[in-house]
């Protein structure tokens, strides 16, 4: 019975809640002609564009430009007025931070393998053969892990928030939401968007962790590196100036991913394949703001050494 | 039941946010320790005329072990620069007053390091901001130089060495007659048979000299 309760979802769980959806439902059967924003309140963001007025597709463009920019002012307006979701942040966190850990520690383990064996032959040509542990751990730290794991990140976590918000969406849940008086922003974008930027940077710095391990275990397959001395060659070609700006960076691309993915879901057209084209708009344009955000910090990181 | 998997998953959270913040802080604590941040450390300088390269961050080596960095570098006058270097607190008691600080590389093509050779035993440790005598660095334009005389040397040598070849091959002088004009060479040949005929018959001589009753004695 409990069980039963939890999977339906968090609006489900209060009986006042329940009747004040069945009260919303009601209502909107009454007026089938009414569209579905109309009866919201003044301060929500526009949802997605209005179907009825035909626009350009330059004008598309710049709606939807528009639209998450607001979005994103809105989520910077909720994030400092409490009350704070604390509890659903943290369960946010587990599910977007915890439960992404195998996959990109998987996929560190492999990029540092792999890059090590593919760097081999060119530096063995200078016999520089040594230098391999110093080069790929500068490579990792500065952008190999921050770039792929937050691409592995907004493929899983991007689209998990898309799909999950739009179907929210589809089954009317967060109009319901808004009805029964709890904020669907807050409650749903807010914990989302900051999980996921919060969570990255961890996620970054374990996967640069574990790619050094697999490089070192590609070192170790032709002859023999001791892990002290392998360690003592990345640590001393390393300075802060590798490793803090691709660590600030982490943050900006986690941010990117969460508000990207709640704002297709979230913004999604009322129908099944609304569900899909949410999921998949948000994986595409996160992996495509990801590499936007990489260019415009190395042009200002590059700025600043020199 | 709800309540007890919300804590388990809150639990690994929990797990998961130490061990990236404990990754990061133990790479933090490596990477500033190369940089001498987290250790402690004294401070002495050196007057060079040249600092020929030197730049802040380089190492500084004692004995060839990197024991601490180069801090600034600053120009002391129009003829000097004052290098300042941070040098771990531990190695303190083994550079006396009176070692001495040059600027060497870490390879062909690698980065300036600042050597500092040990001083003689039973004189004093240094002490903070110490000054330590310099040695300049052996400059590249200073080697290319004298380098520039030995070549010019060695070009007048061969060309001496060549004409003196060519007039032997030529046949001029003694040496050059003796070597190239089969005449001249024919007639060293029967000189030396001439003189092989000399010296034997004077060994005939000498043989029946010896048996002559007028050396007796001898």
């Amino acid at each position: 019975m409990q069980q039963s309760q939890e999977e339906r979802g968090p609006l489900e769980n209060g009986s006042p809640k329940e009747k004040q959806r069945i009260i919303r439902r009601i209502v909107s059967q009454l007026t089938p002609h009414q569209s579905q924003n109309s009866h919201l309140e003044g301060d929500i963001a526009p949802k997605g564009l209005p179907e009825a007025i035909p626009v350009s597709r330059m004008g598309a463009f710049f709606l939807k430009v528009s639209s998450l920019t607001i979005f994103t002012l809105r989520f910077f307006k909720e994030v400092f007025r409490p009350p704070y979701e604390f509890h659903e942040l943290a369960k946010q966190s587990f599910l977007i931070g915890y439960k992404s850990f195998p996959l990109v520690g998987i996929t560190g383990f492999i990029i540092g393998l792999v890059l090590t064996i593919q760097s081999r032959p060119t530096l063995a040509k200078f016999g520089a053969e040594a230098w391999l542990p110093a080069m790929v751990a500068v490579s990792i730290i500065r952008e190999i892990g921050p770039a792929i794991t937050a691409l592995i990140f907004a493929g899983k976590v991007g689209s998990g928030i898309g799909a999950e918000l739009a179907s929210m969406n589809v089954t009317e849940q967060i109009d319901a939401m808004q009805v029964s008086g709890t904020n669907p922003f807050k409650y749903l974008v807010v914990t989302r968007v900051l999980s996921a930027t919060l969570m990255l940077p961890i996620l970054v710095i374990l996967s640069d962790a574990i790619g050094l391990f697999g490089s070192y275990v590609a070192v170790n397959l032709n002859g023999h590196v001791s892990a002290y001395l392998y360690f003592s060659q990345i640590f001393q070609s390393l300075e802060y100036k590798d490793l803090l700006p691709a660590f600030v960076k982490t943050f900006f691309f986690g941010f990117a991913v969460g508000i990207i993915g709640c704002y297709e879901g979230y913004n999604a057209n009322k129908g099944t394949e609304g569900v899909g084209k949410a999921a998949n708009a948000a994986v595409v344009f996160a992996s495509l703001m990801v590499f936007i955000i990489d260019m415009i910090a190395v042009q200002i990181t590059s700025l600043f050494q020199n | 039941m709800h309540m007890k998997k919300d804590a388990g998953h809150n639990i690994r959270l929990g797990v998961f946010v130490s061990l990236g913040i404990a990754v990061f802080i133990v790479g933090i604590y490596f990477i500033g320790e190369k940089q001498q941040l987290f250790r402690k450390t004294f401070r002495v300088s050196g007057v060079f005329k040249d600092v020929a390269g030197l730049q802040a961050g380089n190492n500084v080596r004692f004995s060839g072990i990197n024991v601490g960095t180069v801090e600034d570098i600053r120009i002391a006058s129009d003829s000097s620069a004052r290098v300042e270097v941070l040098i771990g607190e531990d190695t303190r008691k083994f550079i006396k007053k009176n070692a001495v600080a040059g600027i060497g590389s870490e390879g062909l093509m690698g980065n300036r390091v600042l050597i500092i050779t040990p001083g003689t035993g039973g004189q004093a440790e240094i002490e903070d901001n110490d000054t330590l005598g310099t040695v300049q660095p052996i400059n590249m334009d200073d080697i290319l130089i004298s380098l520039k005389t030995t070549i010019d040397n060695t070009s007048k040598i061969t060309d001496d060495l060549s004409e003196i070849t060519g007039s032997i091959q030529s046949g001029k002088g003694t040496i050059g007659r003796l070597l190239m004009n089969p005449s001249d060479a024919q007639k060293f040949d029967s000189t030396l048979v001439n003189l092989k005929e000399g010296s034997a018959g004077f060994r005939i001589l000498m043989e029946k000299a010896k048996k002559s009753w007028l050396l007796w004695g001898f």
